[in-house]
C-alpha cells in the first residue's frame, strides 16, 4: 500500500474533524471523570446519597397528583369551529430522535451488524475499586468512539456500547476487543482462559490507558498467565498497522482530559506501542502503553482537549480496527 | 431350421431373400388364369350339382379342398422359378481381413482362444472353408489392428496389435481391392472397436461402392466372471494440494453383489484406498475416490482394482491418467465493500495456501481502499479494475458486501464478461450491499448469479435471521463442501458446525443452477440457498449467501483445533479458479498413444482481453524422453476463431513435453506447456467380449451377413448369391419343390380324410 502524503492527510483529518465534532449528542456522562481522579469511590457514594434521596422523593411526589384540577373555563369564539377546519392536522413529533439504530435486546443474537466494539470485562482491582477499571470511560467513550469512527471509517458498526466478560462464551463472537487500566487487571482463572481461547481463535485485543512500571508489571503478570512464552515487542512505525487507514509517523502520548500540560501520568514515561504475535507471525494484541488513547476518545468535544492528541487517538483508533479487520 | 426350409424349398432362404420370383410358362398368365377359373367353376359346380346323403357344409369343404388341389396343380404347370444373380466362379475376388490384435489371444470359458478359428479355417491345408472360397474366388488376406494392410498367408498373423480400428481396416481393404471386381469383404474379429473412428463414413463407401461385408464374429458375448475398470473421470490438470475427486466406472459380471478394493497409485506410491461395492451383471456402478497430489509436473495415476479369484481378464483391472499437478500462484481478487471479518478469516484461511495470492482490496471508505498481497504498488491503484485487461489478469472474483450502485455500467458489465468470456470464477458473498439488498436486480450482472434476486426486504432494521447449514444431496457428492470428511460423515461434520447469520434472503436457484448448501432457522419463512453454482458461459459463478462464515472459526463451539474454516475455504476458492482457462491453451487429443501414432495438438490463443486471435504466429517445442527437441509451427485451423492445430507423431516412449508460444508482432500472447506420455496401451483388454451388434450393423449396411464359427460354413455359398463382382444370371425351377409335392399329396388326403370320416365314401 502506497503511504499517501502526509499533508493530504492531515488536511483531510482537520475537515473531517470540523464537520464531525459539533454534531456529536453528549448525551451521557462518564462513570468518571479525571478530575476527582483519586478520590476514595465510597466516599463519594456516600455524599451523593441525600441527593439520590430527594431525586426518590421528588418521583414519588410526582406520581401522586391530586384527583381533580381545575381546568380553566373555555368559551369559543363565534367562528371558531370554521376556524378549527382550516387549520392542519395535529402531528404528533417525537420530542427527540436517536439517530442510533435500537440497542440489541439482551436476548438477540449479535450478528446484525458486521461490527461491534466491545469492551472486555475482567477482574481487576484497580484504582477506582474492586472490579471497576474494565469500566473507565465507559459507556461514553465508546459511543463517542464510535460516532466518530463511523464518519471517518466506511464501517456497518452497531451504535452502541457493548461490554462482555472475558470468560462469556459469547466473546468469541466479536473478534475485536478493547481492555483499558489493564494496569488494575486481576483475571480469574476462566478469564485467563477464555482470553487465551478467544486469541487463539483468531480474535484481537486492542489494551489502552496504563502507565508506569507498576501498572506494566501487573498487566504483563496478567498477560502471561494466558501466554507464559510468547515475547511482547514493539511495533515499530513501518508496520502496516501505522498506515491501514491513515498515515501515522509518530507515536504520541495522549493525554488524559486535564492533563495537556503534563501528558505523562508519571515521572518520565514514555509512550509505547507494542504488541504480541502468534506462532505464525501475526499481530493479536496491540499494547498501548504510557498513553489514553480511551480519554481522547471521550473528551474529543472538549474545547480544552488538544486537538492534536484528539486526532492522533481516533487516527490510531480507526488504523486499528480497519487493521484488525483485515489481518 | 435352415436345412427344413432348405429341404422343402429346394434352396436356402438366402436364395429367395436375393432372387426374383417368376414364372416360366410360355403363354400368358391371363389364359392360364381362365383356365384356372374354368377349372375351379367346374369343380365347384360338380359338387353343387351332385346330389346324395352329403349337406351342403360338407360339398363345400370339399370342394373347396378340390379347387385348392387344382391351384397348386397350375402353379405347377405355371412353372414357377426364381432369377438370381450368382458371382462367375473363379472370376471375382473376396478380400479377408483377419483381426490381428491381442484380444484375438483371449481364450473362450471353454479354453479355445479366438486365434484358433482363424487358425483352423484359414491356415491349415484341410479347412473346408478356405476350398470352398477358393474354388469360387480369388482370395486376398488382410490384417488390422490399428493399421491394416495386405498379408499374404494368414501365418503372418501375429496378434500383437495393441488396439482395434475396425473403420479403417475397412477402408483399407476397399482401396487396395478397387481395381478388380469384388464380390465382398469378409471380416474376422470380436468386433471390438477401441479407436473411436466413426464406422459410418467407411460403410457409406461401401455400399456406394456395392461392396457387401460379410462379419465373422468370434469370441464370446460375455466374459464371466470378470470385473472391468472403466472410464475414469479425472482432470488433466490441478492445482498442487488440491483435493482430487475422482469418478472411477467399474462393471462386473459372475461377481454378484460383492465388494472389490479400488486403490489409486502415484507412482507405485499407494495414495488412497476404497472399497467399492459392485453393481449386478453388467451394470456399471461409479466409484468415487479423493486424493491430493503431492510435488508439480506431470503425473501418472494409476487405478487398480486386485485381480479376483477366478477372473478371466486381468488386465482390464487397471487403468493409468496422465495429469499435470500445477505449481503457480493462482491470484483471485476479493473486493469487499466495507471492513468485515470475512476479509481476516478468509486471507488467514488461505494464507498456508502457496498455490492461492488472494489480493484484497477493501473500501474503506468513499474512494478510500486498502489493498493487500498485490503485486507491486501500481496493482489496483485506483481502485476496482476499469478495463477488460486489468480484471482479466485474476482468474477468478470475490464479490463481497459492496452495493451495485458503487459501479459503472461498464464495470459491471466486465464483471459480466469476466465469467462468460474470459471464463472466470466469481463467487457472491452475502451482506446489506449484496444481492437484493445491494441492488443487484436490473444489472448486467444479476444473471450471473446462480440464485434469483427477490424484492429487497421492506423492513427498515433489514432482514436478518440465523441459519443452520446443511449440505443438499447434490452438496453431499460435492468436493468443495466435504469439509474433508469422510462421505458418509460429512452431514455431521456440518451439523457440528454452529449457526450463522444471513441478512439477504433467497430460496431460489436459477433454472440449471444447482444449490450444495442449504439453511433452516427460526426467522427464515423459506429454506435459505446458502451455496448455489451454475456454469455460465466459459465460467462459473458462486453464491454463498451468509455473511458470517468466520463463525465457523471464531464460535465458541468451534474446538480451537478444528480445521473446518480453513478446509471450507482452500476448497472454495480452488474450486473457483479450477479449469479457469488461459489465454493460451495446449491440449493433446490424447493423453497416452501408442509411439508412432500420430497426436493432433490443438492450442487456443486469445489476446490479453481473451478475443481471439486468428494472425498469431505459434510455435510448439516438443522435447521427447531422452531430450531430442523438435519445433513445430501451429497453424490456424480456420474452422473456429483462435483455434490452432498441429500433428506429430512421437517416436520414444515415456513422457513428452510440449511447450507452445503465441505471439503477434513481436508481442508474446502466452505459452503453455502440456505433457504427452507414449506407451503400448492395454485397451484390447477392454470391452474385450464379441460385439455382435457393431458386427451386425456393418453387415446390414453392406449388404452382407453376419456369422459365427458355428455357421460360417454357408459362407462361401452365400457370396456366391448375394456378392457383387462378374455375375451371371441364373433361373432355378421352384415348380419340383418338395413342398409343393407334401402339399398336393396333403390336400388329396385331407379331401379323402374328410370323406371318411362323414362316412361319404
Amino acid at each position: 500500500m502506497q503511504r499517501r502524503p502526509r499533508a493530504r492527510v492531515r488536511r483531510k483529518r482537520t475537515e473531517e474533524r470540523s464537520e464531525t465534532f459539533p454534531d456529536i449528542e453528549i448525551s451521557q456522562q462518564s462513570r468518571r471523570s479525571r478530575g476527582p481522579e483519586h478520590t476514595n469511590p465510597m466516599s463519594r457514594s456516600l455524599l451523593h446519597l441525600p441527593v439520590l434521596a430527594l431525586v426518590l422523593f421528588t418521583a414519588l411526589n410526582t406520581g401522586c397528583a391530586p384527583d381533580s384540577v381545575d381546568e380553566p373555563t373555555y368559551v369559543a369564539p363565534p367562528g371558531a369551529d370554521f376556524m378549527s377546519q382550516q387549520a392542519p392536522p395535529r402531528v404528533s413529533r417525537p420530542s427527540f430522535v436517536d439517530p442510533r439504530g435500537p440497542r440489541m435486546n439482551p436476548n438477540e443474537i449479535p450478528g446484525r451488524y458486521p461490527f461491534y466494539w466491545t469492551r472486555a470485562i475482567y477482574s481487576g482491582w484497580g484504582r477506582r475499586g474492586w472490579g471497576q477499571s474494565w469500566a473507565t470511560d465507559y459507556p461514553k467513550g465508546d459511543q463517542q468512539f464510535l460516532v466518530v469512527l463511523k464518519r471517518l471509517v466506511r464501517l456497518n458498526a452497531y451504535d452502541w456500547d457493548n461490554a462482555i466478560r472475558l470468560d462469556d462464551p459469547t466473546l468469541r463472537r466479536f473478534p475485536i476487543i478493547y481492555a483499558v487500566e489493564v494496569g488494575g487487571m486481576d483475571m480469574t482463572n476462566p478469564e485467563v482462559e477464555g482470553l487465551r481461547n478467544y486469541l487463539d481463535a483468531g480474535g484481537f485485543l486492542i489494551v489502552d490507558d496504563f502507565w508506569g512500571q507498576r501498572e506494566w508489571d501487573v498487566f504483563e503478570y496478567n498477560i502471561r498467565r494466558v501466554y507464559p512464552d510468547r515475547p511482547i515487542v514493539d511495533i515499530t512505525l513501518d508496520h502496516p498497522i501505522y498506515s491501514a487507514y491513515y498515515d501515522i509517523e509518530e507515536v504520541k502520548q495522549v493525554p488524559a482530559i486535564g492533563r495537556a500540560m503534563y501528558p505523562a501520568e508519571c515521572y518520565g514515561c514514555v509512550p509505547h506501542v507494542k504488541g504480541m504475535y502468534d506462532e505464525v507471525g501475526r499481530l493479536m494484541v496491540i499494547i498501548n502503553f504510557n498513553t489514553d488513547l480511551g480519554d481522547a476518545w471521550e473528551w474529543a468535544e472538549d474545547p480544552g482537549y488538544p486537538l492534536e492528541y484528539s486526532t492522533y487517538a481516533y487516527e490510531m483508533g480507526a488504523n486499528m480496527i480497519v487493521y484488525a479487520m483485515s489481518h | 431350421m435352415e436345412r427344413i426350409f432348405e429341404f422343402l424349398f429346394k434352396y436356402p432362404p438366402l436364395f429367395f431373400e436375393q432372387g426374383d420370383f417368376t414364372f416360366g410358362a410360355p403363354t400368358s398368365v391371363r389364359l392360364w388364369l381362365i383356365i384356372a377359373g374354368l377349372l375351379g367353376a367346374g369343380t365347384v359346380a360338380s359338387y353343387t350339382i351332385a346330389r346324395g346323403k352329403s349337406t351342403v357344409t360338407e360339398r363345400s369343404v370339399m370342394a373347396g379342398l378340390r379347387v385348392m388341389l387344382l391351384a397348386v396343380i397350375i402353379v405347377c404347370l405355371l412353372q414357377p422359378s426364381l432369377i438370381l444373380s450368382t458371382v462367375v466362379p473363379q472370376q471375382n475376388f473376396v478380400g479377408i481381413l483377419i483381426d490381428d490384435s491381442q484380444s484375438m489371444l483371449l481364450t473362450d470359458e471353454n479354453g479355445i482362444s479366438r486365434s484358433s478359428f482363424v487358425n483352423d479355417a484359414f491356415t491349415s491345408d484341410e479347412s473346408e472353408l478356405v476350398r470352398q472360397l477358393s474354388d469360387r474366388f480369388a482370395l486376398r488376406f488382410f490384417r488390422f489392428s490399428d493399421v491394416a494392410g495386405r498379408i499374404d498367408s494368414p501365418a503372418e498373423l501375429t496378434y500383437e496389435g495393441t488396439h482395434t480400428n475396425l473403420a479403417r481396416a475397412l477402408d483399407v481393404a476397399r482401396e487396395e481391392l478397387s481395381g478388380v471386381p469384388l464380390s465382398g469383404l469378409v471380416m474376422i474379429t470380436d468386433g471390438a472397436d477401441n479407436d473411436n473412428q466413426p464406422l459410418a463414413e467407411s460403410l457409406v463407401s461401401l455400399q456406394a461402392a456395392g461392396v457387401p461385408v460379410f462379419t465373422v464374429g468370434v469370441g464370446e458375448e460375455t466374459i464371466a466372471p470378470d470385473i472391468e475398470l472403466g472410464r475414469i473421470e479425472m482432470p488433466r490438470a490441478v492445482l498442487e494440494g488440491s483435493s482430487l475427486t475422482v469418478d472411477a466406472v467399474i462393471t462386473q459380471m459372475g461377481f454378484g453383489s460383492s465388494t472389490v478394493p479400488l486403490i489409486v497409485e502415484d507412482e507405485l506410491r499407494i495414495i488412497a484406498e476404497e472399497t467399492v461395492e459392485l453393481g449386478p451383471d453388467r451394470e456399471p456402478v461409479v466409484a468415487r475416490i479423493y486424493f491430493e497430489l503431492e510435488g508439480v509436473g506431470p503425473r501418472r495415476v494409476t487405478f487398480r482394482i486386485p485381480p479376483q479369484p477366478g477372473e478371466r481378464v486381468n488386465r482390464n483391472n487397471t487403468r493409468s491418467v496422465q495429469v499435470e499437478v500445477r505449481g503457480e500462484r493462482e491470484k483471485v481478487l476479493y473486493f469487499e465493500g466495507e471492513p468485515r471479518f470475512e476479509v481476516k478469516f478468509m486471507r488467514r484461511a488461505v494464507q498456508e495456501d502457496e498455490n492461492i495470492q488472494l489480493v484484497v482490496l477493501q473500501r474503506t471508505a468513499e474512494s478510500k481502499f486498502l489493498r493487500l498481497d498485490v503485486d507491486d504498488g501500481n496493482e489496483l491503484e485506483f481502485g476496482f479494475p476499469t478495463s477488460r485487461e486489468e480484471m482479466y489478469r485474476y482468474r477468478a472474483l470475490i464479490l463481497g458486501s459492496v452495493e451495485a450502485s458503487f459501479f459503472t455500467h461498464d464495470q459491471l458489465q466486465i464483471i459480466a464478461d469476466f465469467v462468460s468470456e474470459r471464463g472466470g470464477g466469481l463467487l457472491f458473498l452475502g451482506g446489506h450491499g449484496a444481492f437484493a439488498e445491494g441492488g443487484w436486480q436490473g444489472t448486467p450482472v444479476e444473471e450471473v448469479m446462480p440464485v434469483v434476486l427477490g424484492p429487497p426486504t421492506d423492513d427498515p432494521q433489514g432482514f436478518f435471521a440465523e441459519v443452520k447449514v446443511t449440505p443438499t444431496q447434490a452438496g453431499l457428492a460435492h468436493p468443495s463442501v466435504l469439509l474433508g470428511a469422510e462421505q458418509d460423515q460429512v452431514r455431521e461434520r456440518w451439523n457440528s458446525l454452529p449457526t450463522v447469520t444471513t441478512v439477504n434472503p433467497i430460496s431460489q436457484v436459477r433454472p440449471g443452477a444447482t444449490a450444495l448448501l442449504s439453511g433452516s432457522g427460526d426467522q427464515l419463512a423459506l429454506e435459505q440457498i446458502v451455496l448455489a453454482f451454475q456454469r455460465y458461459g466459459r465460467g462459473k459463478s458462486i453464491a454463498l449467501t451468509i455473511q458470517d462464515s468466520w463463525l465457523w472459526q471464531m464460535h465458541a463451539d468451534v474446538p480451537l483445533e478444528d480445521q473446518s474454516h480453513e478446509i471450507f475455504w482452500q476448497q472454495m476458492i480452488r474450486w473457483l479458479v479450477d479449469g479457469v482457462p488461459e489465454a493460451v491453451e495446449a491440449v493433446t487429443d490424447q493423453e497416452q498413444v501408442e509411439p508412432g501414432e500420430n497426436v493432433q495438438l490443438v492450442t487456443n490463443v486469445s489476446d490479453s482481453s481473451y478475443i481471439e486471435v486468428n494472425n498469431a504466429t505459434v510455435t510448439a517445442r516438443i522435447t521427447s524422453p531422452t531430450g531430442m527437441v523438435e519445433e513445430l509451427p501451429v497453424d490456424w485451423t480456420v474452422q473456429r476463431d483462435g483455434e490452432y492445430s498441429v500433428e506429430f507423431r512421437p517416436l520414444e516412449e515415456g513422457e513428452y513435453e510440449v511447450e507452445v508460444t503465441a505471439e503477434r508482432n513481436g508481442e508474446i500472447l502466452g505459452s503453455d506447456k502440456t505433457y504427452l506420455y507414449t506407451a503400448s496401451r492395454d485397451d484390447e483388454y477392454f470391452s474385450a467380449s464379441r460385439h455382435t451388434q457393431t458386427l451386425r450393423r456393418i453387415a446390414d449396411e453392406t449388404g452382407g451377413l453376419f456369422y459365427t464359427p458355428e455357421d460360417v460354413s454357408s459362407l462361401p455359398e452365400d457370396i456366391r448369391v448375394t456378392g457383387a463382382g462378374v455375375t451371371l444370371v441364373e433361373e432355378l425351377d421352384l415348380w419340383d419343390m418338395p413342398f409343393l409335392f407334401i402339399l398336393l399329396l396333403t390336400l388329396m388326403g385331407a379331401e379323402w380324410g374328410f370323406r371318411r370320416i362323414r362316412g361319404l365314401i
